[in-house]
């Protein structure tokens, strides 16, 4: 059911070239080289070391290995990670 | 970011530790509060640190309780916490007040008054005008009105143009602009007498007005009448005639200058020996600073003045340093024809002094005379100028 939901609004939005974050509610990732990691729009932390930090969205897990990570910012809809980020992984 | 950071200071922010083991949930938590959390950092297993705003401390409370986990408050920064300091330390507030009244004071003083402009009236004329109007050193310079002192200048000094009265920081700068004096002219209708100068003897009368007294040949003294405006008529019966007598009378002038020199001369050589002493001077007390006294028999001093940040800034605090450069006194027997060649550029530049603008040297007798320790010149010049000066006839 909810796929169908899905496939409409993805053709909807290509349809009528709308921003798919938006319309499929799904996590905006941008990264700063490999400095910095913004990611809008996500569903809370379910591991943070700083080491390895898993951020929970609509896509999936978003995992990201670095060192010397920080949390520069946690707001409900964005959060800011700094560090050296080396590896970004989502697990569906 | 930088705006952000100053944005928490002023209003104010915790460095806290927490520590549990549901960190996650915790920051999860906070998040969906609302409560804004930054620079977290994982110092441990259990133990996390960050930075949260004061409203959003209060606002933990609350999920602190839920996950269960401790806070510990590391520091407390930003201007608030600063404040509180602050309010704790009063004398520190007080002192800090007391500095900012007693500097906005000290610039709301004069502590300098200068005059520019000025050729022919004295300083000390200006400065005492000033004083009678309440204006010296150290007055508040708020207290003056500027208007009413250029009135007052202009008032005192009938030659003045112009005055303007100027605030440089603590320095009041006068500015005065002195009226060129015209030359004393007597009008063309005033009746007046061509009278001599100077002594000279008269070579050459010519009297465009008025009749002439005095010829060629004719030996004339200071005030003595050369051209005459009074005409009397040889018939007594016409009356007498004033007119403004005009004309030049050429006349030979003497002038003499006379100079002396010693020949053997003591001069002062400097050996290069230098001793340094410095001075800290408050106003016109001063205390120097010196190891011992000065190791030299014959010596000149020099005071220069330390400038501080490279600059010309008058304070009534300055730095002084004495220079005291040895000197040895040398007894010098000067060449006598080298020295008669100097006594003469000397000599012929002070009788230039003497001589008006607009004369013809006839002749020059110049005189050397040697005497014991002494050189000494005698120059007589001999010029031909216009001796006449109008006065007016009574």
């Amino acid at each position: 059911m909810k796929d169908r939901m899905d496939d409409i609004k993805y053709s909807v939005s290509e349809a009528l070239e709308l921003p798919k974050d938006v319309m499929l509610d799904l996590p905006r990732i941008i990264m700063l080289g490999n400095i910095q990691l913004n990611v809008s729009n996500h569903r809370g932390i379910i591991e943070y070391t700083q080491e390895a930090l898993r951020i929970n969205s609509n896509a999936g897990v978003i995992k990201i290995i670095g060192k010397d990570m920080e949390l520069k910012t946690i707001l409900s809809e964005e959060i800011i990670v700094v560090g050296t980020i080396e590896k970004v992984e989502i697990i569906g | 970011m930088q705006v952000i950071r100053l944005w928490n200071y002023l209003r104010g922010y915790v460095i806290i530790k927490v520590e549990g083991l549901t960190l996650e949930r915790f920051l999860n938590l906070a998040a969906t509060r609302d409560i804004y959390l930054w620079d977290i950092r994982r110092l441990d297993y259990t133990l996390l640190e960050m930075k949260v705003g004061i409203g959003g401390f209060k606002g933990l409370e609350e999920v602190v309780e839920r996950v269960g986990c401790r806070v510990e408050i590391m520091n407390r920064n930003g201007l608030p916490f600063l404040l509180q300091r602050l309010k704790k330390r009063k004398m520190l507030g007080f002192g800090f007040f007391i500095f900012l009244a007693i500097i906005l004071f000290l610039f709301s003083l004069i502590w300098d008054i200068q005059v520019a402009g000025n050729k022919r009236i004295a300083e000390e004329e200006i400065f005492q005008t000033l004083e009678n109007v309440g204006i010296r050193r150290g007055i508040i310079k708020y207290r003056i009105d500027r208007e009413y002192v250029e009135d007052r200048l202009l008032d005192e000094f009938e030659d003045l143009s112009f005055a303007s009265v100027e605030f440089k920081g603590t320095r009041l700068v006068v500015e005065i602009k002195e009226q060129d004096l015209p030359p004393e002219s007597i009008d063309m209708d005033t009746p007046c007498n061509i009278v001599a100068t100077k002594k000279g003897v008269v070579l050459k009368t010519i009297a465009k007005n008025g009749s002439a007294l005095v010829r060629k040949g004719d030996v004339v003294d200071e005030g003595d009448v050369l051209i005459t405006g009074l005409i009397r008529d040889e018939d007594p019966e016409v009356e007498d005639m004033l007119v403004h007598a005009e004309g030049e009378v050429l006349a030979r002038t003497v002038y003499t200058y006379a100079l002396e020199e010693p020949i053997v001369k003591k001069v002062e050589k400097e050996t290069g020996q230098v001793y340094e002493a410095h001075e800290l001077r408050f106003g016109k007390r001063g205390i120097i600073f010196s190891k011992d006294d000065i190791p030299f028999e014959d010596y000149i001093e020099k005071t220069r003045k330390v400038k501080l940040f490279g600059r010309e800034i008058d304070v009534p605090i300055k730095i002084l340093v004495h220079e005291y450069r040895e000197v040895e006194v040398v007894e010098e027997k000067q060449d006598i024809d080298a020295l008669k060649n100097t006594i003469y550029m000397k000599a012929i530049e002070g009788i230039n002094e003497q001589l008006a603008e607009r004369v013809e040297v006839e002749s020059k007798d110049v005189n050397y005379k040697v005497d014991g320790n002494m050189l000494s010149i005698h120059i007589v010049v001999e010029v031909i100028e216009d001796i006449g000066r109008k006065q007016p006839l009574t």
